[in-house]
């Protein structure tokens, strides 16, 4: 589990499953305020609303896991903190480009759910409580919903035109 | 899972938000350092960090450490000071490889030998980015820039090699391509008692080479944990830091299995052991004086 630091996932309650679902949320939030913020300074209006747009979204999902918590667990300690995850389901910062298109920004979010899915599908395995278990196979099929749901946003936009490619940013060293 | 930390990783993190263009490798070192800092858990206000001019020097401002934005090459004797001045600090520098190999190269040598405690953190994107891609001192040979149209006549600064063989105690590298690693070793680097270095492979993606970034590295990286490196031994690491511009190693090329004291723990050493024998002020030229 490359994308984690000093997580035993066998030992792992669902507790601290939900509070790791709960902080893979919050980090992807995180991710496209930042991506927005970075499409706003760059005057890329479509891309910044598109990320508002999936901060949203990534916060209900954050907000709904962590209210699960604290029914169930309330106010009990968290062993599982954000330095211990790295990109779950946060779009990687290298995928972002200054002048990138709408579709581009669809395609980073796209990328990230089924990134998302890939680590659900991956700690499944390696859990041992079957309560945590079917919380990660539970979660993994909503990245399968919330994937076809982006790319069905996708196939309703137009393909990129060369202009659009063309404008990406060429690096000037060669 | 492990002890809980006393500071979280959101802790170190500023409310100013990071400018540099979007996809820049700096982002995921920023949140590496975080990680780090997240797992050493010493306060914000115990660690100051200090840094050069480049668009990497700009690091300090995005944590919520004591930061000092200062002079283009001089992040490393500024750093010095402060550790001379308040050794009970968490001293980090960071910069960029013009900052750090070019004008800022004369003293990273002494910086090594001093052995001060303090961590040096390199964004070696081989280009000088903020001023719009010309050449910096690990630029490949051959590369062509705004300042080199046909192409670069000039042999790359190799910074592993250099502060390896100046006798550094603590060298590694990482990317942004393998967050959980980059923050392992800039963790080892800051526990490291003594002058610590990580180079990170922090692409430009506005002015650095197709196969330089992330996606590449991704690709292409080799974590010296898989090729069983010995990192005890320094010549083994010397041998591997040769191949730096040509293979992406990432890991702890060389740790001291038995670091010597630090400058500013002798320091302290003398001046305790000097306590109560302080020569009076009227009598202190007399030290100088042939008699």
């Amino acid at each position: 589990m490359e994308k984690t630091r000093s997580i035993d996932f066998s030992k792992l309650t669902l507790c601290d499953a939900l509070d790791l679902a709960t902080i893979v949320e919050e980090e992807a939030k995180e991710r496209y305020g930042e991506f927005a913020h970075q499409m706003e300074i760059h005057h890329n209006p479509d891309a910044a609303g598109f990320f508002k747009f999936m901060l949203k979204i990534e916060a209900l999902h954050e907000g709904r896991l962590a209210d699960r918590r604290r029914q169930l667990f309330g106010d009990a300690p968290r062993k599982v903190r954000r330095e211990m995850i790295f990109d779950i389901e946060a779009p990687e910062y290298d995928e972002v480009r200054a002048n990138m298109t709408h579709r581009q920004a669809l395609e980073t979010a796209l990328n990230a759910e089924k990134k998302a899915f890939a680590f659900f599908d991956e700690a499944a395995k390696h859990v041992k409580d079957s309560e945590v278990q079917a919380l990660f196979v539970e979660l993994r099929e909503e990245e399968i919903e919330h994937a076809g749901l982006v790319e069905k946003e996708i196939s309703k936009l137009p393909p990129d035109s060369p202009t659009d490619v063309d404008d990406e940013e060429e690096p000037v060293a060669h | 899972m492990t002890s809980l930390p006393t500071f979280q990783a959101k802790d170190f993190k500023s409310d100013l938000k990071p400018i540099w263009c979007p996809g820049c490798g700096d982002f995921g070192v920023v949140q590496a350092i975080y990680r780090a800092l997240a797992g050493i858990g010493r306060a914000p206000h115990d660690i100051a960090f200090v840094s050069g001019i480049g668009c990497s020097s700009r690091i300090p401002g995005y944590t919520t450490a004591y930061g000092f934005n200062s002079v283009h090459g001089r992040a490393l004797p500024i750093a010095q000071g402060i550790k001379m001045a308040k050794p009970d600090l968490l001293v980090l520098v960071a910069g960029g490889d013009g900052d750090g190999f070019s004008i800022g190269g004369g003293h990273v040598a002494h910086a090594i030998r001093r052995n001060l405690d303090i961590t040096y953190i390199v964004m070696d994107n081989q280009i000088y980015g903020l001023t719009k891609g010309q050449l910096s001192p690990t630029s490949p040979r051959g590369l062509k820039t705004v300042t080199s149209e046909y192409g670069s006549l000039e042999e790359p600064v190799n910074p592993l090699l250099y502060v390896l063989a100046y006798g550094a105690n603590f060298v590694a590298q990482g990317t942004p391509a393998d967050m959980a690693g980059l923050a392992d070793v800039i963790e080892q680097a800051i526990r490291f008692p003594g002058f610590s270095f990580v180079n990170v492979q922090s692409p430009c993606v506005t002015f650095g080479q197709e196969e330089q970034q992330v996606k590449a590295h991704r690709a292409n990286m080799k974590s010296l944990p898989s090729l069983e490196h010995d990192p005890t031994n320094r010549l083994a690491a010397m041998d591997l830091a040769q191949q730096y511009g040509r293979s992406l190693h990432t890991g702890v090329f060389y740790k001291n299995p038995d670091p010597p004291p630090t400058l500013d723990a002798q320091v302290r050493e003398r001046q305790h052991n000097l306590e109560g024998k302080a020569i009076p002020r009227e009598r202190i030229l007399d030290m100088f004086v042939q008699k």
